[in-house]
């Protein structure tokens, strides 16, 4: 029972590293800045090309942390003050995705892929 | 205040209730010496959510895009394979809980490890862990000013919230018999692992690992994921607003399979009589 449960976590685990693999090795997609500080995102309507993947580069500018989520796009990321992360966004069909800083959640605002 | 508190409430909830069935798990079971596991596996999730909140704050580059994504997911499914043996387990126990049944639950803490015990209690902190850590870490460090004390206050009433329902679970579940507990909880242990696993696959969909699919349905005009009441819907059952057909069909499809595994021939046992007075005498 317990090699089974070793197998299965072991299995995870390989899953995990064969998808950060290709993530990384992949084409260079284009880079889409962002900051968000404590009031507002910046821009808070980020246009892009639909169907076309891309990284959004988010700065926090603020003092505490902020959490990047967006239930449409199923990302939850968090950015320490001061820090910048860069998400890789899939390919978007036409359409408006709202996001949001998680530990903030006045601060708004969305995606626009057409 | 108010905004900080139910940040660190929703956060702390599920892990609050992990524990608190797993400690009532193990004093049902007559296992109270045993509560090390539980106490360990939490303690674990702690020091671990620390040190990757520490760790996310030191690192840049590739390694802070991808590596929490990475746990974080890692997190997810080693919590639905745990949770799933667990309630398996539950299950069996209850089955073959007709006869003598201190003898029954003496070969049940021989038998069944007891480790895993730990290995949810440390998933169910961890989850979330790191997340709280951040976000508290960011506010202590404003915590100069009034409304910046109030945030932080907020926060920590959040969590102490949190904890206390985790006790509260513990204090009534005592006094539920042994096979309602086991039934109840691997039924809510079914559908927060479903609701996991649908998160799992709803990520892998967003990192492109899955291909992308469409849009299950939409009630976010009867009750949005954003809410306060959608949040922990979600973060209970798994609720979504609008899923994708992807995160849907895992959900259904874990609870069939876990489901038939959990419940299937001999699920309705013939309902003992005996368990009752010898667990409460037990327990007390």
């Amino acid at each position: 029972m317990r090699r089974t449960v070793a197998l299965l976590i072991a299995g995870v685990v390989a899953g995990l590293l064969s998808v950060a693999g290709p993530a990384v090795a992949a084409d260079a997609p284009p880079e889409i800045p962002l900051t968000v500080d404590t009031n507002q995102f910046q821009p808070a309507e980020v246009k892009v090309k639909a169907n076309t993947p891309f990284v959004l580069v988010i700065t926090n500018k603020g003092a505490k942390a902020a959490e990047f989520e967006s239930k449409e796009l199923r990302v939850e990321k968090v950015v320490p003050a001061g820090k910048t992360v860069n998400v890789r966004i899939r390919a978007l069909k036409p359409g408006t995705y709202p996001f949001a800083d998680d530990f903030n959640r006045q601060v708004t605002g969305r995606i626009v892929a057409e | 205040m108010g905004g900080t508190f139910v940040v660190t409430l929703r956060e702390g909830f599920e892990a609050a209730l992990i524990l608190g069935i797993v400690y009532t798990y193990l004093q049902k079971i007559g296992a109270e010496r045993h509560y090390r596991y539980a106490t360990r596996g939490g303690l674990l999730g702690v020091l671990a959510s620390i040190a990757l909140g520490v760790l996310v704050t030191a690192l840049s580059g590739p390694l802070l895009d991808l590596g929490p994504d990475l746990i974080g997911l890692g997190v997810i499914f080693v919590a639905v394979i745990v949770l799933t043996w667990h309630g398996y387990w539950m299950q069996q126990h209850a089955r073959a809980m007709k006869g003598d049944v201190q003898r029954k639950i003496d070969e049940a803490q021989a038998n069944h490890r007891l480790w895993i015990i730990g290995v949810i209690a440390f998933t169910g902190v961890f989850r979330e862990g790191a997340e709280t850590v951040l976000f508290l870490w960011g506010l202590l460090t404003q915590a100069t000013s009034t409304s910046g004390w109030a945030s932080a206050l907020g926060a920590i009433l959040g969590l102490v919230v949190a904890a206390l329902l985790g006790w509260a679970i513990f204090r009534g579940g005592r006094h539920i018999s042994l096979q309602r507990f086991f039934a109840v909880t691997s039924v809510f242990l079914l559908f927060l692992a479903a609701g996991m696993f649908s998160t799992g696959v709803g990520r892998l969909e967003g990192m492109g690992v899955l291909p992308q699919s469409p849009t299950a349905w939409d009630t976010s005009f009867v009750l949005d994921d954003h809410g306060f009441v959608g949040r922990f819907l979600n973060g209970l059952v798994g609720y979504r607003a609008r899923p994708s057909l992807l995160e849907a069909g895992g959900y259904l499809l874990y609870l069939i399979v876990a489901g038939a595994l959990l419940f299937k021939s001999g699920a309705s046992t013939p309902r003992s009589r005996a368990p009752r007075g010898r667990i409460s005498a037990h327990a007390a």
